[in-house]
């Protein structure tokens, strides 16, 4: 079994973490630096922020919450929310993030994808898809933060985006997210199936099982987590340990 | 062409619009005031319920009115008007976990209902643990006063207002209850007739004022539905009200009133669902999802007033502390007014009225004072946006 990524997700909204269900009803939860200094200590291989309303504004407030948490946290950083051209990344990357997850931007214009891969290379390059189930092993990709339909069927809009040379996939059920009820597998399945990159699974971890499900039957390669991490349902070196004990190959903080 | 109404008149709003410089609400809400700062009078009793009011004493008041009406004997001691919803789930489940009383939970039927709303009502009785009745008029009747209150109010929620608001009431009078718990008082909460901020009750008399729209239900009868037609939508009368000495109580003068917290409260203890999407005309999903037709409703609201479902969810989260006035501005920019579509054919095939005479019925209600019409259609004279914009 390949090994397998633990990713803190912490969704930013101006100075706060926050959190909500489904992507809404989104409860202040407190500062990013503390969480985020928790999460490195903690053992995340990598760290993921989202900004959640910047598709709102039409630009990404993040920088300065990265620059601050580059200071203290040495694992890579992803960022999202309101990336719309290759200058947008330049300056979050100069910010200290080493990836950028791009969603609406890329949906709107998807040779976007394109430019950055060939700009900063494929492995900076996410697409960050928010899926939400429209029938049976079908998905349709959202926007703005779980709001808006984009039109696009996930699995196509990942096998498109996979020729435009993007290196990995943020995977957000809207369905699941928040609700600690267990990974949306057969999404996760039909991606992993529909791209060669790496899928980082994401939404409705709730228990150990969830985890290890979304790892064995869906094959994804990482996992994004939040809700069981922010209200300290489970500690990170918990869910390390409790995850390694099942069998899964976590790497040893 | 249908005769422009005189909104101002009919309203009594100011005939300049003007902002809160805290909130996104504007003067145009009916009742609301501004005072010297230009703070509107829901932004100041937010202020007024962080700082001001002692929550402890308001919950010893909420102990001994269950302690005046708790009944040791099974029966019904309150009614809870509860749709399923999120606020209502709140009252209910608080008051018999908590407050050991032993409620009747009570459902006036939605116009259309949606099937998320359906499904959370029956997870509030089924693992709530609520008895509850569903209170369900004649659909026929239910449609033509759908259909008269659209023409002649320019609101086609007012026949599930009637029930709303009488329903409990019946149920009160027939079950020997004599309090009913609402949850908040909108007009406290929102902004409106200030006279109750200090009191938990609601006087039955503001019924036609503050919900009806001046007109309660026996007015239809001049459009030639029969008594017995109305009678489900009126209040018992007033000597059988008074003679059971019902009380009627706002949860929100006792405890502190957070939407947003009781939707994770119903989550946690009934399995409360939001929406997977968003409702029209707003960027929330868990708020009013139960009914295909409330849209309507807020459209008009929007049209009369210009103010949205996402200037009144915007207001009250920033009161909350949920988002800032600066998102909220962007929110009311990017959703709010924005026609309800996806139930649009049933809407109007439920009320029998066609596309076009809806479409006069709208601009009716246009009022110059806030509507101008340009190359792109109707516009807002002055959105909020424009201020923030100076």
């Amino acid at each position: 079994m390949t090994r397998v990524r633990i990713i803190p997700r912490l969704d930013i909204k101006g100075p706060n973490l926050i959190k909500g269900i489904h992507l809404e009803g989104l409860r202040v939860i407190g500062d990013p630096q503390v969480f985020s200094s928790r999460y490195y200590e903690g053992g995340a291989d990598e760290l993921l922020y989202v900004d959640v309303v910047a598709s709102l504004y039409g630009r990404n407030s993040l920088h300065e919450t990265i620059r601050q948490v580059a200071d203290n946290v040495f694992v890579p950083m992803t960022v999202a929310g309101g990336i719309r051209s290759v200058d947008d990344v330049r300056q979050i990357l100069r910010s200290g993030a080493d990836k950028v997850a791009v969603n609406t931007a890329a949906v709107q214009r998807p040779e976007l994808l394109r430019e950055i891969a060939e700009t900063f290379g494929s492995q900076c390059m996410v697409l960050s898809v928010e899926a939400k189930q429209v029938a049976s092993g079908r998905w349709e990709a959202y926007t703005d933060n779980g709001r808006e339909r984009s039109g696009r069927e996930v699995v196509e809009w990942v096998k498109q985006a996979t020729s435009l040379g993007i290196g990995e996939v943020l995977l957000t059920s809207v369905d699941r997210e928040g609700t600690r009820k267990g990974f949306d597998i057969e999404l996760v399945q039909a991606v992993e199936t529909a791209t060669n990159v790496p899928v980082i699974a994401s939404g409705g971890m709730g228990t150990i099982e969830h985890l290890e499900e979304v790892v064995r039957v869906g094959k994804a390669d990482a996992i994004a987590m939040a809700d069981i991490l922010h209200y300290d349902r489970m500690s990170l070196p918990d869910v390390r340990l409790a995850a390694t004990a099942a069998g899964m190959d976590i790497r040893r903080a | 062409m249908i005769e422009k109404r005189d909104v101002i008149k009919q309203y009594n709003l100011p005939s300049e619009v003007g902002f809160c410089v805290r909130c996104t609400m504007s003067n145009q809400r009916p009742r609301i005031t501004f005072d010297e700062e230009g703070v509107c009078s829901a932004c100041r009793f937010a202020d007024y319920k962080r700082e001001v009011i002692d929550w402890t004493a308001r919950e010893k008041e909420l102990k001994d009115l269950c302690d005046r009406h708790r009944k040791d004997n099974g029966e019904y001691d309150v009614i809870v008007p509860c749709s399923g919803g999120k606020d209502g789930g709140f009252v209910a489940h608080q008051l018999k976990y908590h407050y050991g009383m032993n409620p009747l939970t009570v459902t006036w039927a939605p116009l259309k209902a949606t099937e998320i709303g359906r499904r959370n009502l029956d997870n509030f009785i089924r693992l709530g643990g609520f008895d509850n009745v569903l209170g369900t008029p004649n659909g026929t009747v239910t449609r033509r006063l759908t259909q008269l209150a659209t023409r002649h109010l320019g609101d086609p929620f007012q026949p599930f207002i009637y029930g709303q608001t009488n329903y409990p009431m019946h149920q009160a009078v027939q079950n020997d209850v004599q309090l009913i718990m609402y949850g908040e008082n909108g007009e406290v909460e929102y902004g409106g007739d200030m006279k109750n901020a200090n009191s938990p009750t609601r006087a039955i008399q503001d019924h036609d004022k503050h919900y009806f729209s001046g007109l309660p239900p026996e007015f239809w009868s001049e459009h030639g539905l029969s008594a017995a037609d109305l009678h489900p939508f009126t209040a018992p009368s007033y000597d059988r009200i008074m003679s059971n000495r019902t009380e009627i109580h706002f949860m929100g003068y006792y405890k502190n009133w957070d939407p947003q917290e009781n939707f994770y409260y119903c989550r946690d203890n009934y399995g409360f669902e939001p929406n997977t999407e968003r409702s029209e005309g707003t960027y929330s999903k868990y708020a009013s999802i139960d009914d295909k037709i409330d849209g309507y409703h807020y459209y008009l609201g929007y049209i009369k007033f210009g103010i949205g479902r996402t200037t009144s969810d915007t207001a009250h989260e920033i009161r909350d502390q949920k988002i800032t006035r600066e998102e909220g501005i962007a929110l009311v920019r990017r959703y709010d007014g924005e026609f309800p579509q996806k139930y649009y054919h049933e809407f109007l095939e439920y009320c029998d009225i066609s596309d076009e005479e809806f479409r006069e019925i709208v601009d009716s209600w246009r009022s110059d004072h806030l509507w101008k019409q340009t190359g792109n259609g109707w516009e807002l004279k002055k959105p909020v946006w424009h201020e923030a914009e100076g």
